[in-house]
């Protein structure tokens, strides 16, 4: 059970990093101040770094969303394993869509949902959910939102319009820092969840920290789940969402670090994937010019909406299954294995990778097109080509 | 319910923070680009000063990023 939990809270991790990928590296790949390929292999590299350079993890699994502990509720390997299915296929849920969502969120809604049917609705402190999660989650964009565009305001009048290239450089800068800041702090959820679980099942003393091949393994896992890029996720932040220019993408990075340093030392922990969502949307309004596609950014948001919901009912599923014993644990991790190797399998369809991440989107955010939607689309593009 | 200082507290740091490094970063920008007309020889170096200092800005959030500096 323990050694099922190790490897599915790995594979979360390696979701968590082709999620994230975006958040640092979407608007200077959409600029072309890097090319796709050597972002990401940035990104990883410093997702790498940074999982060694911080290894504080929680110390209780939920952040005290669930009582967990003395008086409450104890968390059960076979909890936390359902509650990682319902994480992870709702990653791959999202990632498919291209939708960027948080894999925190994920986490604790497929944890609430577990919880919920292992120990009933009293173990999840709903009030802590409102004032951690749901309220910070409204605020996140907001506050970036609100910086980036007086941060783009004042890009765009100081500078004139032949010299805003020049931001493509510094925008390498901005957008490694978002990338180090990442890697500081996610890597650590999945050595978090890992070590209470070692601790859970008696392989380690309570109270202590991560062992070393724990940091290790987690921090392989984000930055090959990084390396591999996020495509689809890269395109709706870069491309999907409004046209970013360099002097833009700088301003959405220098916000996103901003806000995220802010509020993860002064405590007031808000999610990077809301953060520099809210970034990209407030240069987008800040610029002359640029528009902001709405249609798309009202689909994240609802995105995120349903985030905690819908892992929480995955994880929910999976707790009552894995509940009824080995049997249900088994049933649970061919069924996971099934839905992660089918959305893989059915996403070659309309495959993403570096090297059609500058396409428009239409076929993202709404790839339940028909084999004939897509030769009409495809049909559509040839005639556009050669009347151009 | 919510801890409403500390939120104000983030969202003013936040936006002196994003706003010097990209007022400096711009300022840089402006500076060092030669104007055809005049070439006035104390604004490269100032220029380049704008770019140090936020460079400087940038690496002040490394510091904090890195645990290992402020524990």
């Amino acid at each position: 059970m323990v050694a099922l939990v190790i490897v599915l809270a790995l594979f979360f991790d390696f979701t968590n990093g082709f999620h994230d990928t975006a958040n640092a590296m979407a608007t200077p790949i959409a600029t072309g101040a890097l090319k796709p390929k050597a972002a990401v292999a940035i990104a990883a590299t410093l997702n790498l770094v940074g999982a060694f350079l911080s290894t504080e993890v929680a110390r209780t699994i939920s952040g005290g969303l669930i009582r967990e502990g003395d008086g409450g509720i104890q968390i059960t390997p076979v909890m936390i394993f359902a509650g990682l299915i319902g994480a992870t296929l709702w990653n791959m849920v999202t990632w498919f869509l291209g939708l960027p969502s948080s894999s925190s969120h994920a986490l604790f809604g497929g944890l609430i949902g577990a919880a919920i049917v292992g120990a009933g609705f009293g173990s999840v402190d709903f009030g802590v959910l409102v004032s951690k999660v749901v309220l910070p989650a409204l605020l996140a964009p907001l506050t970036a939102g609100l910086v980036a565009f007086i941060a783009v305001k004042i890009a765009y009048s100081i500078t004139k319009k032949r010299q805003r290239n020049g931001f493509k450089h510094g925008q390498v800068f901005t957008s490694s820092l978002v990338s180090l800041a990442h890697g500081t702090n996610d890597a650590q959820k999945t050595m978090g969840v890992i070590t209470l679980t070692l601790i859970a099942g008696g392989f380690q003393a309570t109270g202590s920290g991560p062992e070393f091949w724990v940091i290790a393994v987690c921090a392989l896992a984000i930055a090959l789940g990084t390396y591999t890029g996020g495509w689809r996720i890269i395109r709706t932040m870069g491309k999907g969402l409004t046209e970013i220019e360099p002097g833009q993408g700088f301003a959405a990075e220098a916000s996103t670090a901003a806000t995220i340093l802010a509020s993860s030392h002064l405590g007031f922990a808000l999610s990077t994937t809301q953060v520099s969502s809210g970034s990209v949307i407030g240069t987008g309004i800040g610029r002359k010019g640029a528009s902001v596609r709405w249609r798309t950014a009202g689909r994240i948001a609802l995105g995120w909406l349903i985030t905690i919901p819908a892992a929480a009912a995955v994880g929910a599923i999976a707790a009552f299954v894995a509940l009824s014993g080995t049997v249900g644990v088994v049933i649970d991790t061919l069924v996971a294995v099934g839905v992660i190797v089918g959305i893989f399998v059915y996403a070659r369809g309309n495959r993403v990778d570096a090297r059609n991440v500058h396409d428009e989107p239409t076929v993202l955010v709404r790839p339940k097109r028909t084999r004939k939607q897509q030769k009409q689309d495809a049909k559509a593009l040839r005639k556009d080509g050669a009347e151009s | 319910m919510i801890d409403w200082p500390a939120f104000f507290v983030v969202l003013v740091a936040t936006l002196v923070g994003a706003s010097l490094v990209v007022t400096l970063y711009s300022l840089g920008l402006r500076l060092v680009d030669r104007p055809a007309d005049h070439a006035g020889s104390w604004r490269r170096p100032l220029g380049i000063a704008c770019f140090v200092a936020c460079a400087l800005v940038v690496l002040y959030g490394v510091y904090l990023v890195i645990p290992y500096f402020h524990q």
